[in-house]
């Protein structure tokens, strides 16, 4: 085995691991309102939200191997990898990949940690940016596209994360509003049990879409360092093995289930009743389908909070607890450049060790860092057991058995 | 910079549209779905007075309910194909009114 195959299984296995992350981050912006209004059990509902992932990735057969294009310049526009990054077995990419990812995922754990629903694709393109500023300079990052369409930074990550919240939020806001206004005079406990199946629907759907979207771009990322390596070399199609262990790795993830994340989104935000939750998820899923059909790239993650926090303002007299908006959306704005830096910190060193001693010294420090992450969240777990406690305070007696009962 | 905000805002005033239409368009019939679901059953699924039996059942709404359930479901089914359909390269094409699956251009 050569130096590189040992780098190029690393940044494969790193990169499952991201996607890893990115589903267990993102079952909450299909689940967490149907959790929270108790349309599904919560185990139910990561199972649902895992199928559906798992038949989602599969069904997303387009190539997504232009991934990185939207952000850094690494690739050729048909694909493959720079010439002179893949000199020597590709190692210079297989670098910036490893970092990169590693960059992304330490961000996803964090925040994980502290329960804050950030973008699992700015994750990683923060984390790409920063690897590839870091090995190539400031010329190594697409600002702003060539001016011919939507691109770059600016118009595949930042302007969409500025608006689709918005636009997912207003959406809701109208549906919410006009289903209470529909419903008045209906008995609530009649509309609540037609709403839950109409929340199941709309979640499933988002689900699904976020299957598709979310799985390909860690299949185009594991055959972009195929090809760099030189093990690959067809850019129309991505290897089956690729497509089913992306597919595992994010449908096992969702399963797995980020109740954190889903308690901040599904208690924390808005008390969700489930005429909002359906409001809620059909924009969301109306929202990521129709950017998706024009061609436009977003975070799921943004609209799915959008939408709830859209459905807490369409409901007459409803809660919004804005602190808890704030701390989500300055989560937001830092998760890029805190990416961006973890993934530059992580180029330097393996690239001041260099070589295969680097690559694997970065692989450590991330096994470390979520080590590390997955022990402080121990201390004070939250799972399918008490994911829908009351928000403001658990009660005392609620406390010594969970922390008695221990955590199994 | 200018040329990605004037594309951007093209494409929010088209999503925005979109999103009203299929993502607050069809929650709405749903509820309509509900409302005349319980017209139809009438008595204590309608909110009414305590003391006297509710308002009488009414058959045609539970018709026109799941008339308007039906269209919800066709709108999902849509847009389960279309997840489908771009998964396989095609598009949906709303050319002639009602949606083909069409080769993406």
């Amino acid at each position: 085995m050569t130096e590189s195959t040992v780098i190029l299984a690393l940044v494969v296995i790193t990169a499952l691991g991201f996607d890893f992350t990115n589903g267990f981050h993102d079952t909450a912006n299909a689940m967490a309102t149907s959790i929270a209004t108790n349309a599904l059990r919560p185990k139910v509902a990561v199972a649902l939200s895992g199928l559906l992932n798992l038949i989602g990735a599969f069904l997303s057969v387009e190539v997504a191997l232009t991934v990185t294009n939207a952000v850094v310049k690494i690739q050729n526009s048909d694909g493959t990898p720079k010439e002179t990054l893949t000199a020597g077995g590709g190692e210079a990419l297989l670098i910036i990949v490893l970092a990169g990812l590693v960059g992304g995922i330490i961000w996803n754990l964090l925040t994980w940690l502290l329960g804050l629903p950030s973008s699992s694709s700015h994750a990683l393109f923060g984390g790409l940016i920063g690897a590839s500023i870091a090995g190539l300079g400031w010329a190594g990052v697409n600002w702003n596209g060539n001016g011919t369409k939507l691109d770059g930074v600016v118009g595949k990550v930042i302007l969409p994360a500025l608006m689709s919240p918005v636009i997912a939020g207003v959406i809701a806001a109208a549906g919410t509003w006009l289903i209470y206004k529909v419903v008045t005079g209906v008995a609530q406990r009649f509309t609540d049990n037609g709403f839950r199946w109409g929340q199941i629907g709309s979640a499933s759907l988002v689900s699904l879409a976020h299957g598709t979207n979310d799985a390909q771009k860690t299949m185009g990322v594991i055959t972009l360092a195929l090809i760099a390596s030189g093990d690959w070399t067809d850019t129309k199609n991505i290897p089956f093995w690729v497509k089913v262990s992306c597919a595992l790795a994010i449908a096992l993830g969702t399963y797995l289930g980020g109740w954190r994340i889903i308690r901040t989104l599904g208690k924390g935000l808005v008390e969700i009743a489930p005429p909002q939750g359906m409001a809620a998820e059909s924009a969301s899923a109306a929202v990521i389908l129709a950017s998706s059909h024009l061609g436009f790239a977003l975070s799921t993650t943004h609209v799915a909070t959008g939408s709830i926090l859209g459905s807490g303002v369409g409901k007459p007299g409803a809660q919004v607890r804005w602190r808890v908006a704030g701390r989500m959306v300055s989560a937001w704005l830092i998760t890029l450049p805190a990416a961006a830096i973890v993934g530059a910190v992580m180029w330097y060193i393996g690239d001041l060790i260099g070589g295969l001693g680097g690559a694997i010294v970065i692989f450590l420090l991330l096994l470390a860092a979520a080590g590390y992450m997955y022990l402080r969240s121990r201390r004070e777990p939250v799972g399918h057991h008490n994911v829908n406690d009351e928000w403001d305070g658990v009660p005392a007696e609620e406390q010594v058995p969970v922390t008695a009962g221990g955590t199994k | 910079m200018s040329d990605n905000l004037g594309f951007a805002l093209e494409g929010a005033w088209k999503v925005l549209f979109a999103g009203l239409v299929l993502g607050a368009g069809l929650p709405l019939l749903f509820a309509l779905g509900i409302r005349s679901l319980a017209w139809g059953a009438g008595g204590e699924a309608e909110v009414h007075e305590s003391g006297v039996t509710g308002p009488k059942a009414q058959p045609i709404g539970t018709v026109l309910a799941f008339v308007l359930f039906a269209i919800v479901v066709l709108g999902i089914a849509l847009g389960i194909t279309f997840v489908v359909a771009s998964g396989f390269g095609k598009a949906l094409s709303f050319e002639h009114i009602y949606p083909t699956i069409v080769p993406k251009h």
